[in-house]
């Protein structure tokens, strides 16, 4: 009878250890669990009060989380003080013995928590040498000691224990990481965000450009970048591209710069330095994009190799160049400067055909009038172009019959 | 897992609490509180029907044993009636059976508590402790 018993308290000592797993890998949040872990463990011993603790190290506490059957317990106010020299004096992952308390420095500095708690057993869990937390059990129900075979199942239950929180302190501390990242990557993003708008407007100002050149050729970019399909990594590299490619400007005297037109060979060549100028200084910043560089350095490019710095023909550009180098060239034709008035829409358009094929890509000026057209028809709400031209117009866009059937797409080369 | 419910009544100074379906989650707690609160309010006299209790596991015994000890801490009485053999056995080997009084039916417990049954009809002593 008496072997029948044993056996019995056997299976439910597995049960309840199989019970206290399923606890530790639920999805409860931590307090739900330790609460249930308590309520699983004071059960297996037929313990009608105890506490759990967790260590936080920086106030050298272990904090009272969760606790059961205690009457006007106040868990704020309960925290044990535990120093590096009485984590040394504990044995890991095995309880200690109310007997034993009156020789341990720890529980002599701790016994008003210890007194009110009625503590029998302190089991400190440690998981890979470091405390976690501990438990403690106050007296079995009727009084029994504990005995020797119930103190080996607490030393596995404190392995689980010290498991089951720190992966939780992990988790939280792993998941305060990612937030902190996120953080600083957002600050970094703003940071990058203002410094390069600040230097757009700067290059902007000292080239005499309509105001938010820059920004423009940024925002025709982006629009036929999108248009073809681009990823949401490379978008963000050719607005930034956009927005510092005349960056080399910076260096080119004024006078050169605001001159336009008639200018000396000395000047012409003068002026042409500024897409190596901008690469130069570009080249030398660590951008979270690819080749922002060398889209700058070819701004000025052609498909039939006439342009400068490095008089690249068609095979040689990136896609990114020739997106860039259109935007380019249709703000400048589209906005006053200096030295002429801006050409009308209708005359711009008609200049981009005739220079499709030598100045610009076919294919990105296909895309580009594709995407005028859907904007002029109303197929898109986001005009992201004629927003743009009628900026500065006092009616809407409207072209000519000819340059409309031209946008088709068919009548380009 | 959550298939708990709860319902309890007061007949005169006894309270009856029927626990219902799987006492095996935190969830069912509410059995220690809704106790706790007749035992607060001065009823003297417990009485748990575990008639549609399907299952206990340690977590439920915890719940029992934090029963059991607030009880005493009141000096208040309290019977088990309606237990089945499973949940005899896990009582008996929380060496909890010792602590509380456990009866075939309420009419048995209600005996033992007042002398007569809940409708009032005074009975023969029937009080057999299992
Ligand atoms: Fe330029």
């Amino acid at each position: 009878m008496a072997k029948k018993l044993h056996l019995k308290r056997l299976l439910f000592s597995i049960a309840a250890l199989a019970d206290l797993g399923q606890e530790a890998t639920s999805t409860k949040d931590l307090s739900e669990k330790m609460k249930a872990a308590l309520y699983i463990i004071t059960g297996m011993f037929s313990v009608p009060t105890a506490a759990l603790f967790v260590h936080n190290r920086q106030r050298g506490m272990l904090d009272l989380i969760v606790e059961k059957g205690y009457r006007e317990i106040n868990r704020e106010g309960i925290h044990l003080s535990v120093q590096a020299e009485h984590i040394k004096s504990f044995r890991m992952n095995d309880p200690h013995a109310a007997g034993e308390f009156p020789k341990i420095v720890f529980f002599k500095q701790n016994s008003v928590i210890f007194t009110k708690l009625q503590t029998k057993i302190f089991l400190p869990f440690f998981a890979k040498g470091e405390l976690i937390g501990a438990i403690s059990l106050g007296r079995k129900l009727g009084g029994a000691p504990y005995r020797q075979g119930e103190k080996n199942v607490l030393k596995v239950i404190a392995q689980q224990m010290a498991i089951t929180l720190s992966n939780a302190q992990l988790f939280r501390e792993l998941a305060r990481k990612a937030a902190e990242n996120r953080r600083l990557y957002r600050n970094m993003q703003r940071i990058y965000n203002d410094t390069i708008q600040a230097f757009a407007a700067a290059i902007d100002a000292k080239d005499g450009y309509t105001k938010d050149h820059s920004y423009r050729v940024a925002s025709y970019a982006v629009a036929i970048a999108k248009e073809l399909g681009w990823k949401k990594k490379d978008v963000e590299g050719i607005y930034v591209a956009g927005l510092l490619h005349d960056i080399g400007k910076i260096i080119i005297a004024t006078k050169v710069i605001k001159k336009g037109e008639k200018l000396s060979a000395v000047e012409l060549s003068e002026i042409q330095r500024h897409p190596r100028i901008s690469y130069d200084i570009l080249s030398k910043i660590k951008f979270p994009w690819k080749n922002i560089d060398n889209l700058v350095r070819h701004h000025h490019e052609r498909v039939d190799g006439k342009g400068y710095p490095d008089a690249l023909r068609s095979g040689e550009l990136s896609e990114g160049v020739k997106i860039l180098a259109l935007a380019d060239a249709f703000d400048a034709m589209t906005t006053d400067r200096p030295y002429r008035d801006k050409m009308s829409i209708d005359e711009a358009f008609r200049e981009v055909m005739k220079c499709c094929g030598t100045q610009f890509d076919d294919k990105i000026t296909k895309v580009f009038f594709g995407l005028i057209r859907r904007e002029l028809d109303g197929e898109v709400c986001d005009r992201q172009i004629l927003h743009h031209l009628e900026c500065n117009e006092a009616s809407p866009v409207a072209v000519s019959g000819f340059a409309y059937q031209q946008m088709d797409g068919s009548g380009n080369t | 897992m959550s298939n708990f419910s709860l319902s309890s009544r007061s007949v005169k100074d006894v309270a009856v609490i029927t626990p219902r379906g799987y006492i095996n989650d935190i969830g069912a707690v509410r059995l220690e509180q809704e106790s706790g609160q007749y035992l607060d309010n001065g009823l003297k006299k417990l009485v748990v029907d575990f008639s549609d209790v399907q299952f206990i596991n340690t977590i439920g015994l915890s719940i029992f044993l934090s029963i059991v000890q607030n009880t005493q801490d009141h000096g208040s009485q309290l019977c088990f009636t309606n237990m089945k053999k499973d949940h005899l056995e896990i009582f008996e080997i929380a060496g909890l059976i010792g602590h509380v009084k456990v009866f075939k039916d309420e009419n048995a417990a209600f005996t033992y508590l007042n002398g007569r049954t809940p409708d009032g009809k005074k009975t023969a002593s029937q009080t057999t402790a299992v």
